[in-house]
């Protein structure tokens, strides 16, 4: 509550939620400090605030794996887009690479839970869009976009319009046009949540492995306990209303981490009970 | 699409038999068989007088028309844009999109008098207000997620308009134009009807206070195929710029 006041003073207070390992500053990639955001919605002339994040302050390292989990209403896709540059915030700052963020940048790309592929578009030509806002020459924009597409597994379905892909395939093809124009890190949002628990662990996997070739860092936010744990290097638990960072942890297993056999991991098992308790504690209090 | 034109061929064969018996049991001028019909379709044909007036209809309509697609589509979209344009005219738009615009015809020759400028006015009354609501709901009812998507890779505002917005909302003008298209030929009709004598709509008040019915009914099926064939015309263009939509919708 307190969060504003302070953070308008411009200081920056080391948080208390930051492991040693992120805590040295200018090795940062993503720096969020003491971020607050509010919404405001006016039904008949009453204006009520509802809270999304209170004093949220998270670090991390460059090609680092970060996992965001929490329940719905903990602000975790509002947190995403503030660290994109789509939505201010109140108070506290976000830096990309020591730099503030006041907007979308080259740096960042985002895939959605959605897909949000243009169905006017071939697969191609959507994976193309991303170059296209970046002025790039078209037969330079069609080779990358085509060497992507090769990379997420669709090079046969260039000229496919999105209805005719599964949702799976939908989602490479939204993961390619994101890889497309090359950025540092990958702001994924629930980007697995709307496909089979087949595809999805499928999916999982190419993102590893991709994940583990390209060197990028990725923010992932999900529902999930088992696709937080398996993916990341470390996860965050979010709790709602409003959105705060309950606990920073560690995933101290080994990669690569082979799909079946990380599963039945002591530590995973370990993992994913204690995050679950946390959310269910989070959630209790709610109601 | 075949059956669909197999059903079409089949059906105008058993109407036009009816109507060809209907014609020849009841004897009356009232109404004539179909093969006179075809006779007199072909002599007013031969002698020019159904093309010159044809083509004078076709003109007034096109007129009409392609400025109501032109301004409708501008207007929609700037009131689809931009919400206080929208906030601004609605009222207007709203009224007249209901209103019968024969009411208008007094006033536009008054103002236009009786030449063609006034037919093309009404015309253009006819197909503009349905272009207009149809391309500002549709400018309104893209995905915001898409829009969102754009800017998330850079997109400034035009890109956002002209990458994302306007192929959204293509479908919805493209119905909006479909259905513009079909009021526009309505228009054409009335403004020939009721303002000056000229065109297939004046033949057909010339053939009709003159109980010349066959020449009526071929003018009025002649008015029909133009209908047909401009709404054909409608369609085709609506599938080159929006196929991805035909084969999206779940029919």
């Amino acid at each position: 509550m307190k969060a504003a006041s302070q953070s308008r003073t411009g200081f920056w207070l080391p948080d208390s939620e930051s492991t040693p390992a992120a805590s040295s500053q200018s090795e940062a990639m993503v720096e969020v400090r003491r971020v607050s955001k509010s919404f405001h919605k006016t039904v008949k002339s009453q204006t009520t605030e509802l809270k999304a994040l209170a004093d949220v302050s998270l670090s991390i390292r460059p090609n680092e794996f970060i996992s965001i989990i929490g329940p719905s209403g903990c602000g975790k896709t509002t947190l995403l887009k503030m660290i994109d540059g789509l939505i201010p915030f109140d108070s506290g700052e976000i830096l990309i690479n020591r730099k503030k963020v006041s907007g979308p940048g080259p740096d960042r790309a985002v895939v959605f839970q959605t897909f949000a592929l243009l169905p006017w578009r071939t697969v191609l030509a959507n994976v193309e869009f991303s170059l296209e806002l970046r002025q790039i020459p078209k037969e330079q924009r069609a080779a990358t976009a085509r060497e992507y597409l090769k990379r997420v597994g669709l090079e046969d379905f260039e000229h496919h319009y999105p209805h005719e892909l599964s949702g799976g395939m939908q989602q490479r093809a939204g993961l390619a046009r994101a890889l497309a124009v090359n950025p540092l890190i990958l702001l994924m949002d629930e980007p697995f949540g709307s496909v089979d628990a087949q595809t999805r662990q499928l999916l999982q996997e190419d993102l590893l492995a991709l994940w583990q070739r390209e060197q990028k860092t990725v923010i992932f936010i999900t529902h999930s306990m088992d696709e937080a744990v398996y993916l990341a290097d470390r996860v965050v638990v979010m709790t709602p209303r409003p959105g705060r960072v309950a606990e920073i942890l560690e995933v101290p297993l080994k990669r690569p981490r082979d799909a079946e056999g990380v599963r039945r991991d002591p530590v995973f098992v370990d993992l994913t009970n204690y995050i679950w308790a946390r959310l269910k504690k989070a959630m209790e209090s709610q109601s | 699409m075949k059956t669909q034109a197999g059903a079409n061929a089949l059906s105008i064969l058993v109407f036009a038999a009816l109507w060809e018996v209907a014609g020849r049991t009841l004897d009356s001028t009232l109404i004539p068989p179909l093969s006179q019909i075809a006779q007199t379709w072909l002599r007013l044909l031969m002698s020019g007088k159904l093309l010159a007036n044809l083509a004078l209809s076709l003109w007034t309509l096109a007129a009409g028309f392609l400025l109501a697609v032109v301004l409708g589509v501008t207007i929609g979209v700037l009131m689809g844009w931009f919400r206080h344009v929208e906030h601004f005219l609605d009222l207007y738009i709203n009224a007249l999109m209901s209103a019968p615009m024969t009411a208008f015809v007094p006033v536009l020759i008054l103002w236009l008098g009786l030449g063609v400028e006034s037919r093309i006015a009404v015309v253009f009354l006819f197909a503009f207000f349905v272009i207009v609501i149809n391309t500002l709901t549709g400018v309104k009812q893209v995905d915001r997620i898409w829009v969102e998507m754009a800017r998330s890779f850079g997109a400034k505002e035009r890109d956002v308009f002209f990458k994302i917005v306007l192929p959204a909302a293509m479908p919805a003008i493209m119905a909006g134009i479909h259905l513009g298209m079909g009021r526009a030929v309505k228009g054409m009709v009335t403004a020939e009807m009721l303002l000056t004598l000229t065109g297939v709509g004046g033949m057909i008040m010339q053939y009709g206070s003159a109980f010349a019915t066959d020449a009526l009914f071929a003018v009025i099926l002649t008015i029909l195929v133009l209908a047909m064939a401009t709404m054909r015309l409608v369609r085709a263009v609506d599938r080159r710029l929006t196929g991805w939509k035909a084969e999206v919708a779940v029919e």
